[in-house]
């Protein structure tokens, strides 16, 4: 498999397919040198699977399910398998493997999904006991194991931890039970694989435990429902800052700077300098600029990019934007 | 296809014996030397073999590196700090904007940003 489609697996939605994921648990427990669970258990959500993981943790079973298998399972052969290729490769050339097969699914994946889920997890279970915190330690990742698996194509002491990731979401491996979860019934990320939805939750789980988030920021559902009908007049009034900036980026920004009057601070050839306003926030400070390439009816489309709100010329807005300071800015040339 | 404008429409100003900073949408493309060049880049991933500078926000466009013996190097733990080196001759293309042709050399790749209180947003075309 391509890292792209191993992508696609950590991205992937719909139900598991329980008997197939089953299955690829048993093949790790047994590649670990392990009987197998007696028995397994499905939730809807990541959330539910760290609840009952903290549950059986806690012994609420009697301690039938045994401990935490998870080093066995999953840390154990992943290291090895890391070890083996990084002595084989060389540095460099684990460095190039690695950035080859699994730095970007591990970006998308990892940074971009996992992170968020857990920082929401643990702001969700805090109030409860501290053991759902250790029960999230335990948990193995599921379809999100498709952020490297792609650098271990073949191994097959792995092949069960990657049965797993193409068939069902977290799990959590116990010496006599084996805990597993659905995937997302709806997954919504910007271009830059943030979680990002206006118009509900932007990851959603079968239980109902979902994540309304803007461009990667985690919002309020009942923020969301009034995006679609906001005014002017309703923005400027919201005392949260970030949510402000939510709603103005839905919003947009053009017709915010339209809306509010927004005063014209600085015109050149590479375009106008816009600012409004905001009470008692930072200005919104804004370069229009042309597209260099027209369109089929020979008209240029008019762009417009927030820029820092200490910025004082239109060259030094579009500089900004490419990281350099005006003088530098000079391409000879753009399409 | 965001930006200022030097010429009518695709705008060429030339560069004589200098070595040209050129732009093709929300990609900047800047010379550099071999010595400006960070330690310890290794090829950047492929997208189904491919050298993508830059994706588009849903069309699944893409600004694509093409050329002989052309390389788009990244850094292994920053995926977004990338470079180009042109052994001979090279080409930047995109479903949206003209072609840019990339003569022989070093160059750093950067991509338009877009201000966020707090944070950096990226800009996609």
């Amino acid at each position: 498999m391509t890292d792209r489609s191993w992508l696609a697996v950590g991205l992937a939605t719909g139900p598991a397919d329980r008997s197939e994921a089953e299955e690829a648990v048993r093949t790790a427990y047994r590649r670990a040198g392990l009987t197998g669970p007696e028995r397994f258990e499905w939730h809807g959500s990541p959330r539910a699977g760290a609840v009952a993981a903290a549950r059986l943790a806690a012994g609420a079973d009697g301690g039938q399910a045994g401990r935490s298998v998870r080093g066995d399972v999953r840390t154990r052969p992943w290291a090895a398998a890391r070890a083996a290729l990084a002595s084989r490769l060389g540095p460099r050339g684990w460095a190039e493997h690695w950035t080859a097969t699994g730095a970007r699914t591990w970006q998308l994946l990892i940074d971009r999904l996992v992170t968020p889920i857990r920082t929401r997890l643990d702001a969700d279970l805090a109030e409860t006991a501290d053991t759902i915190g250790m029960a999230l330690l335990d948990a193995v990742q599921g379809q999100h194991d498709a952020a490297w698996l792609p650098a271990f194509e073949g191994v097959v002491e792995l092949e069960g931890l990657a049965g797993v990731a193409r068939t069902a979401g977290w799990w959590w491996p116990y010496e006599r039970v084996a805990i597993l979860t659905e995937r997302p019934v709806a997954l919504h990320r910007d271009n830059l694989g943030r979680l990002h939805h206006g118009d509900g939750p932007a990851l959603s789980y079968p239980d109902g435990w979902s994540m309304h988030a803007w461009r990667g920021m985690p919002i309020p559902p009942d923020v969301v429902v009034r995006l679609p009908s906001l005014t002017a007049h309703e923005i400027r009034a919201e005392t949260n800052a970030e949510m402000r900036r939510v709603m103005v980026e839905y919003f947009g920004y053009e017709r915010y700077l339209r809306e509010t009057g927004a005063k014209k601070v600085h015109e050149d050839e590479y375009g106008t300098l816009w600012r409004a306003d905001i009470p008692g926030d930072e200005p919104l400070v804004m370069v229009q600029v042309l597209n260099s390439t027209p369109e089929p009816d020979g008209t240029r489309r008019t762009y417009f990019l927030r820029v820092p709100p200490d910025t004082r010329t239109a060259r030094e807005a579009v500089a900004w934007t490419f990281g350099l300071i005006p003088e530098e800015y000079a391409p000879q040339l753009q399409t | 296809m965001i930006g200022g404008i030097l010429g009518a429409s695709v705008g060429w100003s030339g560069c004589g014996t200098v070595a040209c900073m050129y732009r093709q949408g929300d990609v900047l493309i800047i010379p550099v030397n071999e010595s400006e060049l960070p330690a310890g880049l290794v090829p950047a991933p492929r997208d189904r073999g491919r050298m993508v500078l830059a994706y588009g926000e849903a069309t699944g466009h893409a600004h694509v590196a093409t050329g002989e013996g052309l390389t788009l190097l990244c850094l292994p733990d920053d995926l977004e700090t990338m470079f180009l080196r042109v052994r001979s001759y090279g080409r930047v293309s995109h479903e949206e904007h003209a072609p840019v042709p990339l003569p022989a050399g070093y160059y750093r790749v950067v991509r338009q940003r877009e201000y966020e209180p707090g944070a950096i947003r990226y800009v996609a075309d």
